[in-house]
């Protein structure tokens, strides 16, 4: 310890330089996985919100809500107990005085869990028959309050918006939350349309209903267009950050223990344990990977702090500590070859 | 009883055609209270001489002990020890850690040799009589080559060792500070009843020691100019 901190306070430019290699390194990946959380946030959080497990779509959707359909005939002699039908349509929200916003509309049968339960009402009341909407929060920011009444795609119809939710986001719109009916009228179906799926929050076997296709909730979100895409690209850049750091810190303790191998052999011939130097080694690269990270944490807060409300971005702290101690951990792991060098260091060099 | 012994001691380097005889049937005893120099031209095998003294490496064939003890039968670890304990090293190239002060360099020692080092005051004494007490907050890079070699001897002697092994200690030296240290070593010696080797090109040093040897094509011979003799 006394060694490492001496040498890096002398040392103030060499080991400031890693520092901030290893502060952008970690400040790169803390912000691409709030940029992972956040984009994930906006594909899935209103499914994440209603706390289903199992989803039902018709057979030919091709794993999509949009595209599918389930008829009255599909459900024919099923029970719907702890189901909720779900009916979506991407849509185009319109009102004078605010901008013309795409959304998804999310059809809801009032008496089932979902509306009853899983929709939580941040301001306004529940939507009662076919005429009054909830919408998503954010698009009290684009210009839509309470008590507005809005036109959806090119209907005639006006809906009331008569309650905001947060974190209402599904495939990076906002949701609106109406009836079936209105689902059935604005893809233009008739009654024999029930819904585009069905979700349930028990895990319902394969065989409930044998004419679906099944999914685990987790399977679905994976499944939504660009979701698993998306996800894979940030998890590789994440994943190649931290081998990027884990090669630096090895490399640059690597160089650095061979500029000092004489002084090192001195103090082997003088009798001075390797365990000495390799304590002093690994204390270093402990020592600069918190100070990296602790910057990164901070550059990642004053960023969180200051970044505009638009950009999907969720810091989870928990995750980010987690990765935090993984990036010490490497650090640690590349301290281990300039270890290998010092246990070869052969003390007779030191007369050389 | 010799404090360090070595006995018929041959060194060998490379092989085949270029196995080089370094050290050729070489057999030496240094007392506790003598100051011993060994002067030879340089790729005489002085260098070699010192670290298998000091146990850094091990001689192709013969026997080196320290009070008594073979330290070829040694782990590496308890030879680290007995350098740690028992040996000061004085080096030519006297690598001072560049990141220490003169201050932490003893203290450095004391973090990894908690015990059995100098007393403060005879820390200060020896600080005063290699005259570079003031020079304690000054970095290597900051101080001159004698300075530097004049810390390097004191660090080697902070640990207090029984055996002071020593290359070219004077090296960086003007003949003032060749007179003090030659009367550090006689001092060591005599008063401190410490074995002190030193290998050198340095005939200045000749009128301290006790006894002087030559190295030459890697035989050893006691010197006839021997104080002794």
């Amino acid at each position: 310890m006394f060694l490492a901190l001496k040498e890096m306070k002398h040392e103030k430019l060499h080991y400031g330089l890693i520092v901030a290699m290893i502060v952008l390194i970690s400040y790169l990946m803390f912000f691409l996985m709030g940029m992972m959380l956040g984009l994930q946030n906006e594909n899935d959080a209103a499914i994440k919100e209603w706390g289903t497990e199992t989803v039902f779509l018709n057979k030919n959707s091709n794993d999509n809500l949009g595209q599918s359909i389930i008829t009255r005939d599909q459900l024919s002699g099923k029970g719907q107990k702890n189901v909720a039908l779900v009916g979506q349509a991407p849509v185009v929200l319109k009102e004078k005085g605010a901008s013309k916003e795409s959304a998804q509309f999310i059809g809801l049968d009032p008496d089932q869990f979902i509306s009853r339960e899983k929709i939580k009402i941040t301001s306004g009341r529940q939507a009662k028959g076919n005429n009054e909407i909830v919408v998503d929060k954010s698009l009290s920011k684009k210009g839509y309050h309470l008590g507005d009444r809005v036109t959806i795609n090119s209907q005639n119809e006006k809906y009331k918006i008569v309650g905001f939710v947060n974190d209402a986001k599904f495939s990076v719109a906002p949701v609106i939350y109406g009836s079936l009916p209105v689902w059935r009228e604005l893809r233009g179906l008739n009654s024999s349309a029930v819904a585009s799926g069905l979700f349930s929050d028990n895990k319902l076997s394969k065989n409930t209903y044998p004419d679906l296709q099944h999914y685990t909730v987790n399977e679905y979100i994976n499944k939504l267009p660009g979701y698993s895409a998306q996800n894979n690209t940030f998890t590789f850049m994440i994943g190649f950050l931290m081998v990027i750091s884990l090669i630096v810190i090895a490399v640059f303790l690597y160089i650095l223990t061979m500029q000092k191998i004489s002084h090192y052999a001195v103090m082997r011939a003088q009798g001075i344990p390797a365990r000495h130097l390799i304590i002093a080694t690994v204390t270093q690269s402990i020592f600069l990977m918190v100070c990296g990270v602790i910057g990164g944490i901070l550059l990642t807060l004053i960023t969180s702090v200051a970044i505009p409300m638009s950009v999907p971005v969720i810091m989870n702290w928990p995750l980010i500590s987690l990765m935090a101690v993984g990036l010490i951990v490497l650090g640690m792991i590349g301290s281990l070859l300039p270890v290998r060098m010092i246990i070869k260091i052969d003390p007779v060099q030191a007369l050389n | 009883m010799s404090k360090l012994k070595l006995v018929d001691v041959n060194k060998y380097y490379g092989e085949g055609i270029s196995r080089v005889h370094v050290l050729k049937d070489v057999s030496f005893s240094a007392k506790a209270g003598e100051l011993n120099l060994i002067l030879g031209p340089s790729g005489s095998g002085k260098s070699t001489f010192l670290t298998i003294a000091g146990g850094l490496q091990t001689p192709t064939s013969g026997k080196v002990l320290i009070d008594g003890i073979d330290i070829e039968k040694l782990s590496s670890k308890k030879r680290d020890e007995l350098r740690l304990q028992k040996i000061g090293f004085i080096l030519q190239s006297y690598n001072l850690l560049p990141y220490l002060n003169v201050a932490d360099q003893f203290k450095l020692v004391d973090r990894i040799k908690k015990n059995g080092n100098v007393s403060s005051e005879a820390f200060d004494e020896l600080l005063e009589k290699l005259a570079i007490k003031k020079l304690l907050k000054q970095y290597p890079s900051e101080l001159s080559g004698g300075q530097n070699q004049r810390v390097a001897i004191a660090r080697a002697l902070y640990t207090n060792p029984e055996i002071i092994l020593a290359d070219e200690p004077t090296a960086a030296l003007d003949s003032n500070l060749v007179k003090t240290v030659g009367q550090l070593f006689q001092d060591l010696a005599k008063k401190e009843g410490k074995a002190v080797i030193a290998v050198t090109h340095d005939l200045r040093l000749r009128e301290y020691a006790d006894n002087v040897y030559e190295l030459a094509d890697g035989k050893l011979t006691l010197s006839k100019n021997s104080p002794d003799q």
